[in-house]
């Protein structure tokens, strides 16, 4: 600690170079994690938000939402119990006048079934009507208020905004909550189609129907459009990033170390045993990772502080701790490669004659 | 009284056709109390004597017997400590550490061999001596190559050794601190009972020791002609 901390204090600006390269690769570490996070949650806000276990979706639609429908027949055998409600999914652009287009996902609901039950709103008040619909804040942001009329699309009827919700994002969009018959007057269909699917709380919850088929949450997510491409085009964008780094950061620690062993040759001469001089060196990898770390840290809460709402970001501490761990971990290695070096230095070829 | 004996030395360097032989066949006692000089000219392997007699490197033949341990038996770890307990090591280019205060220097040892070392007071006193009490808290940087030299003598006489090892340690000296370090060395072997060795090519320092050797192309003798030239 002695050796590391006094080193660094006489060489402030080598020092100050290292522990800034670390504070910018932590940073744009975190900041893109924090980043594809928020992107890929955008995809399933909605669908946490409702505690849902399974989907039941026609057989045929290919796992996607808007490909499956569910017909009153098929209703008519199918027992819903409190843990399963329909929804009826329709893609939308909401405009009004004056105010920027939405492209949204209109999610008709049954007010006596759990989901529309269990919303949590942030301000106005439940859906009650086939011309109320509750929106998500995102639209708040967009300068739309309680009571603004909105229509969809090309459609003539108009449709009251009583109350926001908050993370209601299902693939990307924000989503409007209405009642089914809305969602039936949108999409056109008669009474003979009662919703798209039929979410259930029961992980094992079955319909009874050839045609229709369970599926679990995870699937049902990773079938969503785009979010397995995006997913894994993050995650190895991401890993890319990570292990680059962290080659370079090892590498920046491993030439520190070479440029050391002049003075530890010295040392070595002078009876100081080797087991100090590597502590020297963990301790010093140890004091810049951490400090390039805190600084990256603060560096990446204010700028979530300062983002726009508009863009999403959110903080994953798991994630992000491992991503800390694995950068301490590196830059140890990083530092004792050159251990052998360390040990078996030799003060006469260092020294000289 | 003997402390440190080198046995039939050789010490080689490189393999095949540019395999040369830098030492050959020394043999070398040093008594407790005596101050020994060994004087040659550039090339002649005195620095390489003094390392291999300090356990900084291995001979190629023949043993180095410390105190009546043999080196050869030690492993890094407790020639390491030997070093740090007893023997005083005054290299010929490179003493101390940039990052390191003058007086952190000496804390740095302080650290790690905690007892048996210098007292506060012996400490100013010696620094007094060598001119550099006022150089505390200068980096090695900010020194003369005369004044990290006498840095350099202080650093190794501050374990208390039992042996110096000095190599050129008057080098960048002028006459004056020539006789100041020669006394110093002088002292310590008669109160102290340390033994000095001294590898040099600066005939000023004859005067101070018991014995001078010359060492040629590798070969040690025992010169006292050189100390009466000088004396
Ligand atoms: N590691 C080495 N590899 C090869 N040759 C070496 C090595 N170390 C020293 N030598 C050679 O051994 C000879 C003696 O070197 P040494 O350093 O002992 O001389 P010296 O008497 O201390 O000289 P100086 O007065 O210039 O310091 C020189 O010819 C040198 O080139
Ligand atoms: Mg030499």
């Amino acid at each position: 600690m002695f050796l590391s901390l006094k080193e660094i204090k006489k060489e402030k600006f080598r020092y100050g170079l290292i522990v800034t390269m670390i504070v910018m690769i932590c940073y744009l570490i975190f900041i893109l994690t924090s980043l594809a996070m928020g992107l890929s949650s955008q995809n399933t806000d909605a669908i946490n938000s409702w505690n849902m276990k399974s989907i039941v979706l026609d057989k045929d639609s290919n796992t996607s939402l808007s490909q499956s429908l569910i017909t009153k027949n098929q209703k008519k055998n199918i027992n819903l119990s409190s843990k399963e409600a329909l929804i009826g999914q329709a893609s939308v652009v909401a405009k009004k006048s004056g105010l920027k287009k939405e492209s949204a996902q209109f999610l008709g609901l049954n007010n006596k079934q759990f989901i529309a039950k269990d919303l949590v709103l942030t301000s106005g008040k439940k859906v009650n009507g086939p011309h109320q619909i509750v929106v998500d804040e995102q639209f708040k942001n967009d300068g739309y208020n309680l009571n603004d009329k909105l229509k969809f699309n090309s459609n003539k009827t108009e449709y009251t905004i009583v109350g926001f919700v908050k993370n209601a994002k299902l693939n990307i969009a924000p989503v409007i909550y209405g009642n089914i018959a809305a969602w039936q007057n949108i999409k056109n269909l008669n009474d003979q189609f009662v919703g798209s699917a039929i979410v259930s709380k029961d992980a094992n919850y079955d319909a009874n129907n050839q045609q229709l088929k369970t599926y679990s949450k995870s699937v049902f997510i990773s079938k969503l459009p785009g979010y397995a491409a995006q997913n894994s085009t993050f995650i190895f964008m991401i890993g890319f990033l990570m292990i680059i780094s962290l080659i370079v950061i090892a590498v920046f620690l491993y030439i520190l170390t070479i440029q050391k062993l002049q003075n530890y040759a010295v040392l070595r001469a002078q009876g100081i045993p080797a087991k100090t001089l590597v502590n020297a060196t963990i301790s010093q990898s140890i004091i810049l990772v951490i400090s390039g770390l805190l600084i990256g840290t603060i560096l990446t809460i204010f700028t979530a502080l300062l983002i726009p709402n508009s863009v999403p970001m959110s903080f994953n501490i798991p994630i992000l701790t491992s991503v800390g761990i694995g950068l301490i971990f590196t830059s140890l290695i990083g530092s004792l490669i050159p251990i052998k070096l360390i040990l078996n230095v030799d003060p006469v070829s260092v020294i000289g004659g | 009284m003997t402390t440190l004996k080198l046995n039939n030395i050789d010490k080689f360097f490189g393999v095949d056709s540019s395999r040369v032989q830098v030492l050959k066949n020394i043999n070398f006692t040093a008594k407790k109390g005596e101050i020994n000089l060994v004087i040659g000219p550039s090339g002649s392997g005195k620095s390489t004597f003094l390392t291999i007699a300090g356990g900084l490197q291995t001979p190629s033949d023949g043993s180095v017997v410390l105190e009546g341990q043999s080196l050869k038996t030690l492993s890094n770890k407790q020639r390491d400590a030997l070093r740090l307990n007893k023997i005083g090591f005054i290299l010929q280019s490179y003493n101390l550490i940039p990052y390191l205060t003058v007086k952190e220097q000496f804390k740095l040892v302080k650290k790690i061999k905690k007892n048996h070392n210098l007292d506060d007071h012996s400490l100013n006193d010696l620094m007094k001596r060598l001119e550099i009490s006022n150089l505390e808290n200068k980096y090695p940087g900010e020194l003369s190559g005369g004044q990290s030299q006498r840095v350099a003598i202080a650093r190794a006489l501050y374990t208390k050794p039992d042996i110096i090892l000095a190599d050129e340690p008057t080098a960048a000296l002028d006459s004056e601190r020539v006789i100041e370090v020669g006394k110093i060395f002088q002292k310590l072997a008669r109160e102290q009972n340390t033994a000095v060795i001294i590898v040099t090519h600066d005939l000023r320092l004859a005067k101070f020791a018991d014995k001078v050797y010359e060492i040629m192309d590798g070969s040690m003798n025992l010169n006292n002609e050189l100390k009466k030239k000088a004396g």
